[in-house]
């Protein structure tokens, strides 16, 4: 702002209080009224005021902490936050679970006493077919 | 412990603190709100909270603290409104379909109400009155930012610094919101042909 503004800036201000003079009396004395509600209440805090003080060096300002504003903004952000990890954390049991399931899969072919190349050899295979006919025929003529 | 160099305000000094500051902040709330009545509730509220939570604060930190106090509650104050000129347009347009509510404006609610400072006739008044009227006018035409600034800037002898915190904003947007509102106000003035 250069000094032109300035200038008007202060005239404004000089212009708003010569209006301040020219309040009704009834709005000064609802102002003063007020500052005295206001004071009367400040007195019932002072007492424990020291205290408090105190307490805040000691330890931290708890009613900062739980201050309305930080309150509202924990309770958006709390659950979004919460939801989250809830997310992650399903996302990551499922994995486990999943990668458990192969490995026990797994676990169970290479132990068998059946070697894994026998799955792929298309003759075992019929000789398999052909020994499940075998002892099926013996059973039909009994 | 070490000796504590922070002294809390006596009740004489926020006494007297609130005392010079009462006025401005009642016409500061009523430019935003244009209704006296409820302009000297907002600062009634303004200055028991401020007694009541900040009580205990040394002298020099209670204009910034008051200013923030000040500006929330009008926030307040409007947040009510809103809800409730919502609830007032919802049943009163059930029961009057045909009227021309559907161009319904919120800011109309906040038309000045007769009789109150801010909408004070000047058709009566010495020239100065006029003029210091329409100052007081267009101050209440500038967005409120900018309002909120120049007000604590130049009228409660605020610096950048303080401005900014109680604003919750930038050192820079201070000087921004300053800057505009006294242009603003410099090219309203001069189409009225004011000369200050």
């Amino acid at each position: 702002m250069n000094t032109d503004d300035i200038n008007l800036a202060y005239k404004i201000r000089h212009a708003l209080n010569e209006n301040l003079d020219n309040l009704p009396a009834s709005t000064t004395d609802r102002l003063a009224a007020a500052r005295a509600a206001a004071l009367a209440r400040k007195k019932a805090h002072a007492t424990d005021a020291p205290v408090r003080a105190n307490q805040q060096r000691a330890s931290f300002d708890l009613g900062a902490l739980f201050s309305m504003q930080w309150v509202a903004r924990a309770a958006v952000v709390a659950p979004l936050l919460l939801m989250a990890a809830g997310m992650v954390g399903v996302y990551q049991y499922e994995r486990e679970q999943r990668a458990a399931e192969l490995a026990e899969l797994d676990a169970a072919v290479l132990s068998d006493d059946l070697p894994l190349t026998a799955y792929t050899d298309h003759g075992f295979n019929a000789y398999l077919a052909q020994q499940q006919q075998a002892q099926q025929q013996p059973q039909r003529a009994q | 412990m070490a000796p504590t160099t922070y002294r809390m305000a006596t009740d004489k000094e926020l006494n007297d603190f609130l005392e010079s500051v009462e006025r401005r902040a009642f016409k500061q709330a009523a430019y935003a709100v244009r209704k006296d009545e409820a302009a000297l509730d907002i600062v009634q509220d303004a200055m028991i909270k401020l007694a009541e939570k900040y009580g205990d604060k040394p002298l020099a930190e209670l204009p910034m603290l008051f200013q923030r106090i000040l500006q929330n509650t009008i926030l307040d104050y409007f947040r009510r409104e809103k809800v409730r000129n919502t609830w007032i347009s919802l049943f009163g347009g059930l029961g009057r379909r045909d009227d021309d509510d559907e161009d319904f404006d919120i800011l109309a609610s906040y038309e000045a109400e007769e009789g109150t400072s801010a909408a004070e006739s000047s058709a009566d008044q010495v020239e100065r009155a006029e003029t210091l009227r329409l100052i007081e006018e267009e101050i209440q035409k500038l967005p409120a930012r900018q309002r909120e600034a120049f007000l604590m800037r130049y009228w409660q002898d605020m610096d950048v610094a303080e401005t900014a915190q109680a604003m919750g904003c930038s050192e820079g947007s201070v000087k921004t919101h300053c800057s505009r509102a006294t242009h603003s106000l410099q090219k309203a003035l001069e189409a009225k042909g004011i000369k200050l």
